[in-house]
């Protein structure tokens, strides 16, 4: 039985398992510098050039702490929702074509879009899990923060990733970010309310400031990681990271035109790489921005803002691009 | 693999805060140290709520009764590797409250300390000042590297062929003497 | 808002004519002695006077017997009503009926001093650590903390019962409280029911050992009561000290004075305002308004010598002068600060989430500010009108204009905004006095020895009125001390304010009071 190493090559090194690392550290690493920045400050500078390995060296530190597991909590869940949960994530950044190709197919297959956002449902399920097994106080109300809001964002999320879906007929990444190149308008164009809409519904999944309730520190202390040490805290923060990583890749993908752009001279993975890449930076430091200009909103406000706001734009913007593909789109 | 562990954790201490009676100067100088004009960011030092994921542990106050138990508590949450930081004159040994009654005073009575910044309040400056030093003893930075030489004339630069032989003063001989007789015990 | 014009000396005359006696000028307008009367002569002026309330309560102890000094403030004036009981029965009657504000003040005295208040009996302790053993009064004179035996620590209380979180434990190490206190919050869901608080976590017992050492000395130790408001507390004691000796300050160092409590007023406000930002998730705004906190940090460097303890009051004046060449730069550095000011006026009035987060939330009612007797911005944001610069004018307040900032909503919100205003107003007054600073000396000499006698005095701390009762022996050291400081009387409010609130809006509207925790404990 030969071994692919071209397989096992693209599942650990490039784009799988330690250029998703590396770009997770790396999008943390301009997150830091930008809020920072915008208050008046100057952020991490001395690990490494500019405090490019701040992250890596938080990651490290962490990684060699000490592991104190409290007596009262679940164990097998306290020890081991952490690392599933980052499994999964990365699991999940290996279905989108990042150089052309995604790591474990060359085109997907129709329905890969449903897969992946709900894998990244099940990664925030199992964040809860971790805060509600930890059998402290202040893990457990902010566990249940966490459910109740990303629970109440995945339905809005859900109907405007349809959107694009919709525009290029296929549940299918590939089929998504292939109908923009084809018809060389990004759907961001296209469509977008969705763009808009799709951004706040993220912002609210991440758990990003004006949303960002379950991290509230001045009422729950250390939220759902108040009892982790460690690694495992180590994986918690990463496994956040990612699905921040995974937010702007999706939104990439379904409205920026994913990867493709233009190729100067030969090797298209190359340039499909940095076009993915480039495009992610620029909507993680939108987000970014976001993030450090607003405030903090309550649990119930959040709430309130998902059922009567975001949920019926959900809906009417859906309609919208139906009307608008069904007669407006085939006359331009 | 050693080397870069160390690396690691000095580059990203984590600190806590904790209060154990004290009149709030010392406090607002550490929160201040996060605020644009000192920026302690800039070293990965990050202000943690929670006493699991911290690495340092900065104690302002005379520790008061009440505190001391508390005090104890939170140290011992804290995993390994971790160092204490005593800020202030009160932390060091009680300060101006030395001897009242409800006063421990000084935060060694209670935990191990690993470095002392005194002051009433120590400005900013001196707290950076006291964190560097300690990150310095973690990870002590290489010995500066020695100013260049000045071109040695080249009889200088010859290795001497056999040890140099010191003439010395008849009254030194009987060391010699001495010396061999050691030799040869 | 009337402040009433009515003349309680005459009402007490008239009330009760010679069953009491009365000194006028002596802690404040007038001294009574009640002679077993207190709840009537208070009931009088609370009928007399709507803005009757207590200020503090002092307990002295004179021999034979403990004497109870009732501090009671007016529309105009303020009253000490002087009560004894004897040391081996020490009961004496609450007040908190006609003046519920008054509940912290007489638990302190029990703390302290063994008094029973029949009708507000303290369980436990109040101040005191729960390792102090009962039956100890620490500030009785015959008391020696050095000897006294500590308890073992008592049993801890459970948080959970049958896996539901029923009470919600605030501190002593928490974020959102740079000092550690606890408060139980008990909580329904996500609505809180009941805030039961357990302060004395920063006691230093400073009262106690201010007993023991000199009048200059204790300048350096109530100083460092609390070092956000620092000035306030060393001018309360060195103003007391100077009433007793019955010196007059020189002019100069009246405007020297002002000038420093008035820069300490800027740092502690833009401290606030900065951190009510962080408890709303408002990181942004927290640190710029550190950021221009910092030059006003270097004005106090500047005139004082130190970044924090400017220790610039002295009995008798301050400790150094203002040089000319000073004070171009205490004006430019104004000016910048200035120029800020609107801009964070805007981010007050039409940011959204700042508005969602804060209006309508933590509602104080004018009545109960008045009720609970609250100072400071949290009584101003309520519609209730005091300030000790305007109602009492001390050292050149009288002679300075500037605004009295009352907001009448009773929310956090509007807290917030006497503090924004309350910045500009600052920046008014030492600009003024700047440009009218008296030439002459800034100090006199004074005796080293006080002589018997006792004084009040009443400070506009940031935070509302902080509170100063001295009495001398006619020895380098005084015989007693007592502090009431603007947090002590604000708490309650809080108290009640919490109530029916959303868990989520505790931490904000805990910081609009401005709370600080090293003053309430001393």
């Amino acid at each position: 039985m030969a071994v692919d190493f071209w397989l096992i090559e693209r599942i650990l090194i490039f784009p799988g398992f330690t250029f998703i690392l590396l770009l997770t550290l790396f999008c943390d690493w301009v997150e830091r510098k930008i809020e920072a920045r915008i208050q008046n400050r100057v952020g991490p500078l001395v690990a490494g050039p500019i405090g490019l390995f701040q992250p890596m060296a938080d990651f490290i530190k962490l990684l060699t702490k000490e592991e104190i597991d409290p007596r009262d909590a679940k164990k097998t869940v306290f020890k081991f929702a952490p690392l599933v949960a980052f499994t999964i994530m990365v699991f999940a950044m290996c279905f989108l074509p990042i150089d052309g190709a995604s790591v474990i197919s060359s085109g997907g297959f129709n329905g890969d879009l449903i897969v992946i956002l709900t894998f990244s449902t099940i990664a925030s399920f199992l964040l809860f899990l971790s805060g509600w097994a930890s059998s402290n106080p202040y893990g457990t109300i902010s566990s249940a923060r966490v459910l109740t809001q990303f629970l109440g964002y995945d339905i809005p999320l859900f109907i405007i990733a349809l959107t694009p879906a919709f525009i290029a007929g296929s549940l299918s990444i590939f089929a998504i970010a292939g109908y923009q190149v084809n018809k060389a308008v990004p759907f961001i164009i296209m469509a977008p309310w969705a763009f808009v809409l799709f951004l706040i519904t993220m912002q609210a999944e991440l758990e990003k400031d004006p949303f960002d309730v379950p991290d509230a520190e001045s009422e729950l202390v250390g939220g759902l990681e108040t009892e982790y040490t460690g690694a495992k805290l180590a994986f918690l923060h990463l496994t956040r990271d990612v699905q921040i990583v995974f937010g702007a890749a999706l939104i990439v993908e379904l409205f920026l035109g994913g990867p493709y752009g233009p190729v100067i001279g030969g090797l298209p993975a190359f340039w499909y790489s940095l076009w993915f890449v480039l495009k992610l930076l620029a909507v993680v430091i939108v987000t970014e921005y976001v993030t450090t200009l607003f405030a903090r909103l309550r649990i119930d406000q959040v709430l309130s803002a998902n059922w009567k706001i975001i949920l019926p734009l959900a809906v009417l913007s859906l309609m919208l691009t139906v009307a608008m593909v069904t007669w407006v789109y085939p006359l331009v | 693999m050693p080397g870069t562990i160390t690396w690691a954790r000095v580059k990203s201490p984590w600190v806590l805060h904790f209060n154990s009676g004290a009149c709030n100067g010392c406090d607002i100088e550490i929160v201040a140290l996060l605020t644009p004009k000192y920026d302690v960011e800039r070293f990965g030092i990050k202000l943690e709520p929670s006493p699991r994921h911290a690495d340092v542990l900065l104690v302002t106050g005379c520790v008061t009764q009440q505190c001391a138990e508390r005090l104890k508590r939170v140290y011992d949450q804290m995993p390994q590797p971790k160092f204490v930081v005593a800020i202030g004159a009160c932390a060091c040994s009680g300060g101006v409250f030395e001897g009242n009654y409800n006063v421990v005073g000084g935060v060694d009575k209670v935990i191990p300390v690993t470095a002392y910044i005194p002051g009433c309040p120590p400005r900013p400056e001196a707290l950076i000042d006291g964190v560097v030093k300690l990150l310095n003893a973690l990870n002590p930075p290489k010995p500066k590297k020695q100013p260049k030489q000045a071109k040695v004339p080249k009889e200088e630069a010859k290795p001497a062929a056999e040890p140099q032989v010191v003439v010395a003063a008849p009254e030194a001989k009987p060391v010699i003497e001495e010396a061999k007789q050691d030799a040869k015990k | 808002m009337l402040k009433s014009d009515v003349d309680i000396v005459k009402v007490i005359e008239s009330k009760f004519g010679d069953k009491v006696q009365i000194q006028l000028g002596l802690l404040g307008t007038a001294a009574v002695n009640t002679n077993g009367l207190h709840r009537e002569i208070l009931k009088a002026m609370v009928d007399a006077d709507e803005k009757t309330g207590i200020t503090a309560i002092t307990g002295v102890d004179l021999g034979a017997n403990l004497g109870v000094i009732y501090h009671v403030h007016t529309a105009k004036g303020f009253f000490g009503l002087r009560a004894e009981v004897p040391k081996e029965k020490p009961r004496i009657q609450t007040i908190t009926d006609i003046i519920p504000g008054a509940a912290f003040h007489e638990l302190e005295v029990t703390d302290f001093f063994g008094v029973v208040f029949e009708g507000n009996e303290l369980k436990g302790h109040f101040l005191l650590s729960e390792y102090w053993p009962e039956g100890i009064y620490p500030l009785r004179k015959n008391v020696n903390p050095a000897e006294v035996k500590l308890n073992p620590a008592p049993p801890e209380e459970k948080m959970h019962e049958d896996r539901k979180i029923v009470k919600f434990i605030i501190g002593p190490q928490h974020p959102a409280l740079l000092e550690p206190e606890k408060f139980a919050v008990t909580v329904d869901g996500e609505v809180v029911t009941k805030v039961e608080p357990r302060i004395g976590y920063v006691h230093r017992g400073i009262e106690k050992s201010a007993e023991s050492r000199s009048y200059i000395q204790d300048i350096y130790l109530v100083e460092r009561v609390c070092g956000i408001c620092n000035p306030c507390h060393a001018y309360g004691f060195v103003g007391a000290v100077e009433k007793i000796l019955k010196t007059d300050v020189p002019p100069r160092a009246k405007y020297l004075r002002v000038i420093s409590l008035e820069l300490n007023r800027l740092h502690s406000h833009l401290l606030t305002l900065g951190h009510a930002g962080l408890e709303i998730g408002y990181e942004t705004l927290f640190q710029y308004f550190w950021r221009d906190r910092e030059p006003i940090m270097d004005l106090i460097e500047l005139t004082s010598g130190n970044r924090v303890y400017a220790s610039l009051m002295t009995i008798g004046g301050v400790r150094r002068d203002l040089k000319d060449t000073d004070v171009p730069k205490i004006k430019t550095t104004l000016a910048e600060l200035r120029k800020k000011l609107p801009f964070y006026r805007k981010v007050y009035t039409e940011e959204p989430s700042i508005r969602a987060r804060m209006q309508n939330e933590g509602v104080l009612s004018r009545a109960d500010a008045i009720k609970l007797c609250v100072v400071g911005p949290v009584a101003r944001g309520s519609g209730y009108d005091i300030d000790v610069r305007k109602d009492d004018p001390y050292e050149a307040y009288g002679e300075i204009p500037f605004k009295e900032i009352v907001y009448d909503s009773g929310d956090t919100w509007a807290r917030q905004n006497v503090r924004m205003d309350e910045l500009e107003q600052s920046i008014n007054i030492i600009e003024y006095a700047l440009e009218h600073m008296p030439k002459g000396p800034f100090r006199v000499d004074v005796s080293r020895y006080v002589p018997a006698g006792e004084a009040i005095n009443r400070v506009e701390a940031p935070r509302g009125e902080l509170f100063y009762y001295v009495k001398g022996n006619g020895t380098a050291s005084p015989e007693r001390v007592k502090i009431r400081t603007p947090t002590y009387a604000n708490i309650p409010a809080f108290l009640k304010t919490a109530i029916g609130e959303n868990i989520a809006d505790v931490p904000p509207n805990f910081v609009s009071l401005d709370p600080c925790f090293s003053c309430t404990d001393r």
